[in-house]
């Protein structure tokens, strides 16, 4: 990993999670290929701490996890949100955008 | 959580399976990626590695994946089970409502069985269970005497010899009754019980004072100030409470004496006692010549880290010693320790034991009651249960419901039980001899209610479980077809309902039996001569203090009592005694016989002697069967005389004419002892309680031998309570510092002589006659179900050409038969109730055979009367209606 381009600060890959979920239920990897898209790849991240964010949020309760078919007919997990995990991304994403636009402020020449 | 999950439970993963489903999951993650990017165009090893690559640290992942996928199952499984919980309560609620019979009958039954164990169980905890309130109570100790097998008392020497020998005490106090004349300023004299005890005594029980101090050491030696200390109830009541009590002077057997502490009620030991005052003792009594006379009782406390066993040898040791090294004294004279508890309660350890496995029987025939209930609803049942497993209920939730639905019934029967209990005690508590040491503090506390608690989970799991044995899976199809009658009788469910009834009926035989045996022994006690003749006399005690009474002034005070109190209006004879029939007291001396060899004096008879003034016998209705009684010329002057009972009469002179035989009293100074002649023989009385055999008694005339505790009894031709007024005050007349007490006719003396033995009765027969209900109950429930099960059968019957007669026989004889084999079991534990019991009875034999044929009678007539009702119906039976109904 010789240019990590950004640190993920504590907490924004669950907000990542919880926002990809918000179109629908889909399995780990469709969440990775679609963080990866999204982020144009600016935010490198591994899968395996993706993996544990989903993992914990189950165990929080902010999402649901449950066996289908993939599209190439395979045993994969899925995973949606569940209504606390809808209450939850919608609370850090506002706690998301006042703590940016305090930054940007501070950023911004005066 | 998920919604999934509320509609239809998944079910629970093992931990293999998890790591499994982790591992799958990963896999999945990797395989797609690896086949994208060969899509890609990358060769397959390098695809495989960048994959890796992307994933960063797998076995971590894996491992917190696990960790936390254990935590969400482990979550889920105790919301699955409280959901289920909560179910099966609202689920069990709503079966309960909708049989309102059943529900209330279950629970009437459990309120009873539970209620009374609650009651009698509180009673045992605080009398028998509950630690002393001192520190290290178990260390704190009686130390008792036995002589020849028969209990004895302490002399003051004894305490000399503990002291000086014993190594594994703190130390020893004597404890001697003493009842006391108090007097204070512009008040009534006030009888109060008191103790006298050493300046130790405090220390050892290890209490504190409320107000002011405990003894201090050398208050008990000769010449200390007189110190007294009063226990709180006194000093609220006669004090107001107030702290300038310390310091202040009352009349105590009218010495005067200063109070100096007060002691928590409590902590009060003995628990009636309610003046304290230092034992001092003479120079006589500390002297190896007074080892004869025993009135004593020794408190001891066993040093903190020695086990109580081995201080009980060490004075065992001792007293084996100080016998070899006075056998004209002692004769297999044994020390051992006891606890307080059974120092105070050693006689009624026995009864409450009884009572507690005679509520134990009650329970277990409410239980009986309620299993058979629960049977028949799990037959009736089993239409419901069946179509429930249809619909993939496992076996174990059933097992759980019925079980559930059977802890909810037994717990609100317990808390109904609280409420009975608490009324029962209220009952019993009233009815409770005075006789009864601590009965009175009897309470419902935190350890009742928890035995509660505890004893009715445990009767709703029992008998939960058993019906739930019943439900199997096997025949599902025939319960199913049968489900639209409901009822479907089967063979083992009806065994399990006859056995169940045998076993009540057995239980219950067991509890009429004892119940029965103190029953007829309790007659048999009423139904005893005393002796005298107890209608239209009253009694009263009082005490005259030594300090201000010698002999001459304790003989005008009696002269004085017998004129004034015969002069009274009504009154035809007054007799005054040290004590009178029934007041449980004894006061023994040996004595010889003038004329016959000489006996060592660890061999002497010893006789029960009264003092007695020359009308006594005609007041209190004893007959003067030979020569006379006591007379008016008996005085200090003239010929030393005595009056003897039948009973010593037989005893001693069983040939010859004891009137005008002579003997020598051992008491007194005087070595060779008190030599008089015989004058008269009267009847026996019953001297201690109404069950003991009369002892060889005599009587000395009181004039010649004046006492100065004094019981009068006045016979009058009037209601002899009238008489309580006018005797108080001729006393008040002739001495305001003595109060009088215990003033009770003797009708009401001897009832109350009997009273433990009426109160046990009483409870036996209370709680037999609920278990006889339950049987009966129970009885009926069974007869009556299987009537109702064969209502098909009994119309073939009937249109066969079965009489009506015929077919109420064959019910009737059906629970006759159950009933016989619960008898023929129920004798075997029949057998132990009367042994049990059998230390209790009075004339009565433990095999009673008119107990065992009542017992039998009644429960043959309860049973035939449970099964006839039945009976009656299945003799109405239509065959036309009961065949097409099936």
């Amino acid at each position: 990993m010789a240019a990590q381009p950004l640190d993920l600060l504590q907490g924004t890959l669950d907000v990542l999670v919880l926002r990809t979920l918000a179109w629908g239920s889909m399995h780990g990897y469709a969440v990775s290929r679609w963080i990866h898209q999204r982020t144009d790849g600016v935010l490198e991240i591994e899968d395996a701490p993706l993996y544990k964010a989903l993992h914990r949020l189950e165990r929080a309760g902010y999402v649901a996890a449950e066996w289908g078919l993939s599209e190439n007919n395979r045993r994969a997990r899925y995973y949606s949100l569940t209504a606390a995990g809808r209450r939850q991304l919608k609370a850090e994403e506002t706690a998301w955008r006042q703590y940016a636009a305090a930054v940007f402020k501070v950023l911004e020449p005066a | 959580m998920s919604h999934h999950r509320k509609l239809f439970r998944l079910p629970w993963r093992t931990s293999r399976q998890i790591d499994r489903d982790v591992d799958e999951e990963l896999r999945f993650h990797l395989d797609m990626r690896v086949e994208a990017l060969i899509a890609a165009g990358i060769a397959p090893e390098a695809a495989r590695a960048q994959a890796l690559k992307e994933f960063g640290d797998l076995d971590d992942a894996r491992r917190y994946i696990e960790a936390v996928d254990h935590d969400i199952e482990a979550a889920q499984r105790r919301s699955d089970i409280m959901r289920d919980l909560w179910q099966d309560i609202g689920y069990a609620f709503r079966k309960l409502r909708a049989s309102p019979a059943f529900t209330l009958a279950a629970i009437a039954t459990l309120a009873l069985g539970i209620g009374a164990n609650t009651a009698i169980f509180s009673v045992v905890n605080s009398v028998l269970l509950r630690p002393m309130p001192f520190p290290q109570p178990d260390h704190l100790v009686r130390v008792v005497f036995t002589q020849q097998g028969h209990p004895d008392a302490s002399t003051p020497m004894d305490l000399v010899d503990n002291r000086t020998r014993a190594a594994n005490f703190v130390g020893f106090s004597a404890i001697e009754s003493a009842t006391a004349n108090l007097v204070r300023e512009n008040a009534d004299a006030e009888r109060v019980q008191g103790v006298r005890v050493n300046a130790n005594y405090f220390d050892l029980l290890r209490a504190r004072p409320v107000a002011g101090r405990f003894f201090l050491r050398g208050e008990d030696q000769n010449g200390a100030q007189n110190v007294a200390i009063i226990a709180e109830a006194l000093w609220k009541r006669d004090f107001g409470g107030s702290a300038s009590v310390i310091g202040k002077t009352v009349r105590i057997n009218a010495a005067p004496f200063t109070i100096v502490g007060v002691v928590a009620d409590a902590q009060r030991y003995p628990a009636a006692a309610e003046l304290w005052l230092p034992k001092r003792f003479t120079a006589q009594e500390l002297n190896d010549g007074s080892r004869g006379a025993r009135w004593l009782g020794l408190l001891a406390r066993v040093k903190d880290d020695v086990p109580v066993s081995v201080a009980s040898a060490e004075v065992t040791r001792i007293s084996e010693a100080m016998e070899k090294q006075f056998p004209e004294v002692f004769r297999e004279r044994r020390a051992r320790v006891a606890s307080l508890q059974e120092f105070l309660t050693g006689d009624v350890r026995k009864p409450l034991f009884i009572m507690l496995g005679a509520v134990a029987f009650v329970l277990l025939i409410a239980c009986a009651n309620v299993a058979n209930l629960m049977l028949v609803r799990a037959t009736a049942r089993e239409g419901e249960l069946a179509i429930r497993t249809a619909l993939g209920a496992g076996r174990g939730r059933l097992v759980r419901q019925l079980v559930t639905e059977s802890v909810i019934l037994s717990l609100i029967g317990g808390a109904m039980g609280v409420a009975v209990a608490k009324l029962g005690m209220m009952e019993m508590l009233s009815r409770a001899p005075a006789s009864l040491p601590l009965i009175a503090t009897a309470s419902i506390d935190g350890t009742t209610l928890g035995v509660t608690a505890l004893i009715a989970l445990v009767t709703g799991i029992v008998f939960g479980v058993l019906p739930a044995t019943q439900v199997r899976r096997g025949d599902l199809a025939t319960a199913l077809r049968a489900g639209a009658r409901g009822a479907r009788s089967r063979p083992a469910a009806h065994r399990a309902k006859r056995i169940i009834v045998v076993t009540e009926v057995a239980l219950a035989v067991t509890l009429l039996t004892g119940a029965g045996l103190l029953l007829h022994s309790f007659r048999r006690l009423l139904s005893v001569d005393p002796g005298f003749r107890p209608e239209g006399t009253l009694s009263l005690k009082l005490a005259l203090p030594g300090r201000t009474y010698d002999s001459t002034a304790t003989r005008n005070f009696i002269r004085a009592m017998e004129e004034r109190v015969r002069s009274l209006p009504g009154v035809t004879n007054v007799g005054i005694a040290n004590f009178i029939p029934l007041d449980g007291a004894s006061y023994g001396f040996t004595f010889t016989i003038r004329g016959r060899p000489a006996i060592r004096p660890s061999d002497q008879p010893s006789t029960e002697v009264r003092q007695v003034s020359p009308d006594y016998f005609a007041a209190i209705g004893m007959p003067v069967l030979r020569g006379r009684g006591v007379s008016n010329a008996d005085q200090p002057g003239t010929t030393k005389v005595l009056v003897i009972n039948q009973s010593f009469a037989k005893r001693f002179f069983p040939t010859e004419n004891p009137v005008g035989q002579a003997i020598a009293l051992g008491w007194g100074e005087d070595t060779t002892g008190d030599l008089r002649e015989i004058v008269g023989v009267v009847g026996d009385v019953r001297g201690s309680a109404l069950s003991d055999a009369p002892e060889p008694t005599v009587y000395v005339p009181i004039m010649q031998a004046p006492y100065s505790n004094l019981s009068i009894v006045a016979r009058t031709n009037r209601d002899p309570a009238s008489l309580t007024a006018p005797l108080r005050a001729v006393v008040r007349d002739l001495d305001h510092e003595i109060p009088i007490y215990s003033v009770q006719t003797m009708e009401t003396r001897v009832a109350s002589s009997v009273g433990r033995e009426r109160f046990y009765a009483m409870l036996l027969a209370t709680f037999a006659g609920v278990a006889l209900l339950l049987s009966a109950v129970g009885l009926y429930g069974v007869i009556a179900y299987a009537v109702s099960q064969r209502t098909h059968e009994l119309g073939v019957r009937v249109a066969l050409g079965a009489t009506s007669d015929h077919i109420s026989r064959m019910v009737i004889g059906d629970g006759l038969a159950l009933t016989a084999a619960g008898v023929v079991i129920g004798a075997l534990g029949s057998w132990f109730a009367g042994k049990l019991v059998g230390s209790l009875l009075f004339e009565v034999n433990a095999f009673d055979p008119v107990t065992v044929i009542g017992v039998i009678a009644v429960l043959g007539g309860v049973a035939a009367l449970a099964s006839w009702l039945p009976a009656r119906r299945a003799a109405r039976v239509d065959p036309l209606i009961a065949m097409r109904g099936d």
